[in-house]
């Protein structure tokens, strides 16, 4: 076999690969965007829309408050995130950098959150959430995410790799341990903020089972609820279903596409320790 | 985000955990209270939605509640009514079998794709992005998409009989026989990319020394793959092992669009079935005791997995 040969046919492999990982999507799109005569479905495939219209997506628009879900999915991201990030950052700092009683068992402890399946922490979550009086709620939703094992145990790397002298000089400067956390340890950290940050977002904005048990009130769905529920009600038509998947996908997938470097690059990093 | 950090905690080598060494601290470093209060707020987090959780959990499984009336306790009731339904044991079978279905699609095939996505080819960077897209997509989209692949009169079935593999169209998510391992299909479908770039960051840690050495020496690919890639890569497989463990026992969205369970509870797994019990049928209770049982097969499986791995070269 020539190199040039192997080359193409490497290429051949990787595109039909990559049709497998697109090709729903594709599907999805297409279907969305299909008129109401043409059929969704036919042997064989009929991918092309013609010709192709906007009526579906205005109706999964109209026929369900969706810029609501979007909105109220942007709500939880930004309810979360930051929170998320400062939380797990003043947890790590000193389970990196002090040196206290209890600490190794403050760390124990945490990282055994890790071994408590979410599935089995469903039920006793909820009714802990329901005893707060929070069932139905944005802190409901909003509030056990707000401490992971993940970002602890990467945030504690990140600050045991910084340099003491950076902390010392700014003791010795007078600085308070507020400042010196704020100031000083912290942007040095900043690599590993970004990948919680983006990791939390798609986390956050995918969630489904969490906000199915705490939500009744459709007016606070997040999108994916939202788009289960749009899926749910168009029984005969699955046109309106595809183009609500593909409008619950747009921002997600843009955000990833912006930051798809920190993201692969992000995940080699979390995997390298 | 768990799981990446399992991930982390999986890898063999000692880079996991590094408690500060020597440089914790200098002359004159804060008193210990300090450090109390940096923590203060991650302590009260993990005690009300880990620690007070995780002892409920254990509690209510010997009672009877259905949140509206007060718990009643019923000692190991819980457990005699699951050992005698056969809506539980279908669903235990049920998470055998996506177990042993998932496991092999996630730990084995992603490998043959970041050896692919290992390759100098100009582009591989727009390869990689497209195998990793559906990981960052929502399951329920994605099942939606699905749901079209899958219709008797979808893509699906159109392949099928056009190679002449069937003769009818086959209802995927209707048939009993099909709708389980259908579910699993769209779910090591969603995490093929994840696992790809786990293997991914595995292959580029091997020297590429040693692949130089061996084509020197007449080793063909296959042969370098055999015995340079599989062995170096094993750590790797073992945390897409646990990983892969972990993410089959927490499909939900997949089930809960797909097919809801069905047909006749043939894709109603062990974490389909406590949310079901619970939250369909306030049982709360007895889904508290399922709980439990999946808790310690979790346990099993985890243990079985490092006594499996443990031991073995670990390059």
């Amino acid at each position: 076999m020539t190199p040039r040969l192997r080359t193409l046919g490497r290429y051949v492999l990787l595109t039909l690969v990559a049709a497998v990982f697109a090709g729903p999507f594709l599907i999805l799109l297409t279907t969305a965007l299909k008129p109401g005569s043409q059929p969704v479905y036919s042997f064989p495939p009929d991918l092309l829309p013609v010709p192709p219209v906007a009526d579906f997506v205005i109706e999964a628009w109209t026929s369900v408050p969706f810029a609501r879900y979007l909105v109220n999915s942007v709500l939880y991201v930004v309810l979360t995130v930051p929170a998320y990030l400062v939380i797990s950052a003043l947890t790590a700092y000193p389970l990196a950098r002090f040196r206290f009683p209890g600490r190794q068992a403050v760390f124990l402890a945490i990282l055994s959150t890790m071994f408590l399946a979410p599935e089995v922490m469903l039920i006793p979550r909820f009714l802990v959430v329901s005893q707060l009086d929070l069932v139905d709620t944005f802190a409901g939703v909003v509030l056990p995410g707000l401490l992971s094992a993940t970002g602890v145990f990467l945030l504690r790397q990140a600050f045991a790799g910084i340099p003491q002298e950076l902390p010392d000089s700014a003791r010795v400067d007078g600085a308070g341990e507020l400042r010196i956390f704020w100031h000083v340890m912290l942007p040095p950290v900043r690599p590993t903020l970004a990948v919680l940050a983006i990791f939390g977002f798609v986390n956050v904005w995918n969630n489904f089972q969490w906000p199915l048990v705490v939500l009744k009130d459709p007016d606070s769905y997040p999108v994916t609820l939202g788009l289960a529920y749009l899926a749910g009600t168009f029984g005969a038509d699955a046109r309106p279903a595809a183009a609500g998947a593909v409008l619950a996908m747009v921002p997600v997938v843009g955000f990833f596409l912006l930051m798809q470097r920190h993201i692969i690059e992000g995940m080699s990093g979390a995997l390298k320790g | 985000m768990t799981v990446l950090a399992r991930a982390a905690a999986q890898r063999p080598a000692a880079v996991a955990a590094r408690p500060g060494g020597g440089r914790r601290r200098g002359a004159g470093g804060p008193r210990w209270w300090v450090a109390y209060l940096f923590l203060a707020p991650g302590l009260a987090f993990f005690g009300v939605f880990y620690a007070w959780p995780a002892v409920t959990a254990a509690q209510l499984a010997f009672y009877d509640y259905d949140i509206v009336s007060p718990p009643r306790f019923v000692g190991t009731g819980n457990f005699e009514r699951l050992a005698a339904s056969p809506e539980f044991w279908q669903a235990f079978g049920n998470s055998l079998l996506f177990l042993a279905m998932f496991l092999p699609l996630v730990v084995v095939l992603p490998l043959f794709l970041a050896v692919a996505v290992n390759l100098r080819l100009r582009g591989i960077g727009a390869f990689r992005l497209v195998y990793y897209l559906p990981v960052v997509t929502s399951m329920v989209a994605i099942a939606i998409a699905w749901s079209f692949v899958f219709h008797p009169k979808g893509a699906l079935n159109w392949l099928l009989l056009e190679l002449g593999v069937i003769d009818t169209p086959i209802q995927f998510l209707l048939d009993g026989h099909w709708a389980l391992p259908a579910v699993v299909v769209v779910e090591a479908w969603q995490y093929t990319g994840y696992f790809m770039m786990i293997y991914l960051a595995g292959l580029q840690s091997i020297p590429a020394g040693l692949y130089e050495a061996a084509a020197l020496d007449g080793a063909g690919a296959w042969a370098r793959f055999r015995r340079i890639t599989v062995p170096l890569i094993r750590p790797y497989a073992a945390v897409c092992c646990v990983l892969g463990g972990i993410l089959a026992t927490q499909s939900f969205a997949s089930i809960y669009v797909l097919t809801r369970g069905g047909p006749q509870g043939a894709t109603t797994t062990l974490g389909f079935y406590i949310w079901s019990r619970a939250f369909e049928h306030f049982d709360f209770g007895y889904a508290s005791a399922v709980g439990l049982v999946l808790w310690a097969f979790l346990v099993c499986f985890a243990l079985v997995q490092y006594r499996l791995t443990r031991g073995e070269p670990t390059g």
